[in-house]
């Protein structure tokens, strides 16, 4: 019985850390959030990210390449609501800007600046946001 | 120049007169526009072309709870 008790456990245990090493791979596949807190890349008030300095070529294809992707999601959206898609990724922006940008990462409002988030200071939205 | 000084040759029902109204009625009617176009006013103030906002702040708005949903279902590209 104390035996049977044991294996439940160990098999529990094993259930744990599969699930958490999945958790692993997960946060490793973000590949945006990866490359907000590299700091060389910030969220723009277009909808993408953008390059704060320069990068390696490295960098460079892993932000094209999430901003593809980020247009392709954008299209897909203002095609089901008739909006274009600049004003999708504008949107999607507003939301970004309120919840993904994290302490001393980067943003760039219609102004052109590209400034850092200060602590946990609010970041400031764009204006078209309302 | 107008339709009143048709001659009576530009009334002969001969295709030949025909063809002369039709050029009198062709040119009254560049006129007509023209006058038309001298009357457009110009607005008081310039129209203000803003080139980073070619959006709709309305549809911006309307679109915050769908872009929201956007970004939770494509992690790693938001």
């Amino acid at each position: 019985m104390n035996r049977r008790k044991t294996l439940m456990i160990a098999a529990g245990l094993g259930i744990a850390a599969l699930a958490s090493s999945a958790a692993y791979a997960y946060v490793q596949g973000d590949a945006a959030g990866q490359l907000r807190a590299s700091g060389v890349v910030g969220e723009q008030a277009d909808g993408y990210l953008g390059l704060v300095g320069s990068a390696s070529a490295a960098i460079r294809a892993q932000m094209d390449s999430v901003n593809i992707q980020r247009r392709a999601a954008y299209t897909q959206l203002a095609t089901q609501r008739g909006a274009t898609i600049e004003e999708v990724a504008a949107a999607t922006a507003c939301q970004i800007f309120a919840s993904r940008i994290g302490p001393g990462q980067y943003y760039r409002l219609p102004d052109g600046v590209w400034r850092q988030r200060n602590g946990n200071e609010p970041v400031p939205r764009p204006s078209h946001c309302g | 120049m107008s339709l009143c000084n048709l001659t009576r040759k530009d009334r002969d029902a001969s295709p030949k007169g025909m063809a002369r109204i039709g050029r009198k009625l062709l040119f009254a009617a560049a006129l007509a526009m023209l006058a038309g176009c001298v009357q457009v006013a110009a607005p008081e103030r310039p129209i203000e072309i803003n080139l980073n906002i070619n959006i709709r702040q309305e549809v911006v708005v309307r679109l915050q709870e769908d872009a929201r949903e956007l970004i939770q279902n494509n992690p790693g590209v938001f």
